[in-house]
């Protein structure tokens, strides 16, 4: 019996569809014109206990839409959903015993107290006994410190601190499955390092399961063996996380500033790549800044020198980056076939 | 009762809040005490030479209107305000995942700050009324009842507000209703002057809603202590009656609010 268990499960929301000006705003007013999103669509998987798992897509993929359904804050518009056996939205209050949860872009602390008093909330609502308290707060200390921040009211700490003392609290009560949404969202290097070095541990020695959303792929990389692709509501990808590392380990996203850009310069570019280096060189050009001009290439078969020194010479470039592929851009590929 | 000392701890922690913003609770005292020179002056002109109006004395007045407004303050829970807000921000997701339940959850919330206005309003009125304007308070059963009395009555304008919060599942902002609530509240219930003041007609209008039974109820415990328990109990028999079927009526609205959101979106 897997921990959490998706089969065919479907989220569906009804929105209005708004009209433009004030005569569109009135007329809203008793419409009933009404359109479906699919934000989940028919979604099937199994989480076995212990594993952590990286949640990927773009946004408004379904990923938050996913973790709400599991813990119990939406229900399902159809399919099932099981998390250690019960579905969660029935009988919540038991089910959220058995689960933490971090929303990225909010917090569980109390803004205008200090840390500990937070903590202590907490224990008494999951009803923590003070010798698990002590040892799991002392674990924390050991692996990042946080002792010092204790004292401190939350809103006086950095986003990077806050979250690392919001993941604390979600580990509290020794979860069976904690839901990481964004957790590492707007942190620098170090803090990230931090952060998975903390959920790495807390995996390995209590075997807390672990669904981790994120549009940081070195997250990924540095802490799932298995990776679920989402977009659209529907599953891309449901698979070792090599594969995906392979694939966008290779690719590259050479970003260009070139004077005089405008809406002509794109496919300009993209047909003297393809003169150059022909149709099967995979080589893509896009736009996802103003005025950027993202060349990705797949090195394993063209290599990106070539392509820049080929670039430099035929363009006016003004400025150059070299970024690691995006998580648009992943799922870009995925629907391309890269994974088949 | 386990579950019990999560909601203390709650109470406890939105008390603290209330005591780490001390110059607030600082200014809140002083503010009071300035709010009680003027309603005294005031009713000393309304009362001029006269003994009684409307068969209440100047003193039973003044007891009446300066503890009214402590009261008022005291009983002024702003669930409304931070549930809504919690709700607009999409935080009440959050306490969806927590094994608590969120009206005794807000129900704590509001208890905790209502101990830092008891401490720095309601308290402070009482000892002004006896020492600096001299104004006798009568032992009696009314003053044995008061502080039962006004448990029910803050349970019940908690009800009020958490069922106005609730609303903004529903609606977008709930500022215009919250107001409304407040004046009708303010006005119905004896808050504002006494309702001893009304024409006989609304008097016996507004004795059949539950809004008197949020002020006007404990006022005249501590106003008119002579009377008997005969006159009392009956009245904190009715307060008890609203507190049940306004605290049912706002869980019911509650739970269909979270049923419809748990299925139509997030």
């Amino acid at each position: 019996m897997s921990l959490i268990h998706l089969q065919d499960l479907n989220k569906h929301f009804k929105l209005l569809n708004r009209r433009e000006g004030l005569g569109g705003a009135f007329r809203d007013l008793f419409s009933g014109n009404y359109r479906t999103v699919r934000a989940v669509d028919g979604i099937s998987y199994d989480i076995e206990a212990g594993e952590i798992v990286g949640y990927i897509g773009p946004n408004g993929a379904g990923k938050s839409t996913t973790i709400k359904m599991m813990t119990g804050i939406l229900k399902p518009t159809s399919g099932a959903i099981q998390v250690n056996g019960r579905p969660p939205y029935e009988n919540r209050i038991h089910q959220a015993q058995i689960m933490g949860v971090v929303f990225g872009q909010r917090t569980q602390l109390w803004w205008d107290l200090p840390v500990i008093e937070s903590f202590k909330i907490l224990k008494e609502i999951y009803k923590v006994d003070q010798k698990s308290f002590d040892a799991h707060l002392g674990l924390f200390n050991d692996l990042v410190g946080l002792k010092a921040l204790y004292s401190q009211q939350v809103r006086t700490l950095s986003l990077g601190q806050r979250m690392l003392c919001d993941i604390t609290a979600s580990f509290l009560h020794n979860p069976q499955v904690v839901f990481l949404d964004e957790p590492t969202i707007g942190l620098d290097i170090s803090i990230k390092a931090k952060m998975r070095s903390v959920i790495k541990e807390l995996n390995r020695t209590r075997k807390t399961t672990i669904l981790l959303t994120t549009h940081d792929l070195g997250d990924v990389e540095a802490l799932c063996q298995r990776i679920i692709i989402i977009d659209k509501g529907k599953i891309l990808y449901d698979g070792d996380i090599k594969r995906v590392t392979a694939l966008f380990g290779a690719y590259r996203t050479l970003k260009l500033q070139i004077d005089g850009f405008d809406h002509t310069t794109i496919p300009a570019l993209r047909q003297r790549l393809n003169d150059r280096f022909g149709a099967q060189a995979g080589i893509a050009v896009g736009e996802t800044e103003e005025f950027w001009t993202d060349v990705t290439i797949d090195q394993a078969r063209t290599p990106m020198a070539d392509v820049l020194s080929f670039v430099i010479s035929g363009f006016a470039v003004c400025d150059v980056r070299i970024v690691e592929i995006s998580m648009e851009s992943v799922v870009q590929q995925v629907y391309d076939g890269a994974l088949r | 009762m386990n579950s019990l000392r999560s909601y203390l701890a709650v109470l406890r922690g939105s008390f603290m809040v209330g005591m780490i913003y001390r110059f607030g609770f600082l200014f809140t005292i002083l503010g009071n005490v300035v709010y009680m020179s003027v309603v005294y002056f005031l009713w000393r002109s309304i009362y001029g030479t006269a003994e009684t109006l409307r068969g209440l004395t100047f003193n039973e007045t003044f007891v009446y209107v300066a503890l009214g407004s402590a009261v008022f303050i005291l009983l002024k829970t702003y669930a409304d305000w931070f549930i809504s807000y919690e709700i607009r921000e999409g935080i009440i997701a959050i306490y969806l995942t927590k094994p608590v339940d969120f009206q005794l959850y807000a129900l704590a919330m509001s208890l905790g700050s209502a101990l830092i206005t008891l401490a720095a309003i309601t308290l402070p009125t009482v000892v002004m009324l006896y020492v600096v304007f001299r104004v006798p308070i009568q032992a009696g059963p009314g003053l044995a009842l008061f502080p039962l009395s006004l448990g029910l009555a803050f349970l019940i304008s908690f009800n009020f507000d958490f069922f106005i919060g609730v609303m903004a599942f529903y609606s977008e902002s709930i500022w215009g209703t919250s107001i409304t609530k407040e004046i009708i509240i303010s006005v119905c219930s004896g808050a504002l002057i006494p309702l001893q003041f009304f024409p006989q007609a609304i008097q016996n209008v507004l004795l059949a809603l539950p809004f008197q039974a949020i002020y006007y109820t404990p006022l005249m415990m501590v106003t008119r202590p002579d009377q008997g328990w005969e006159v009392y109990l009956p009245m904190l028999g009715v307060q008890l009656l609203w507190a049940i079927v306004t605290f049912v009526v706002s869980r019911l609205f509650y739970n269909q609010a979270v049923k419809v959101v748990r299925v139509a979106g997030g």
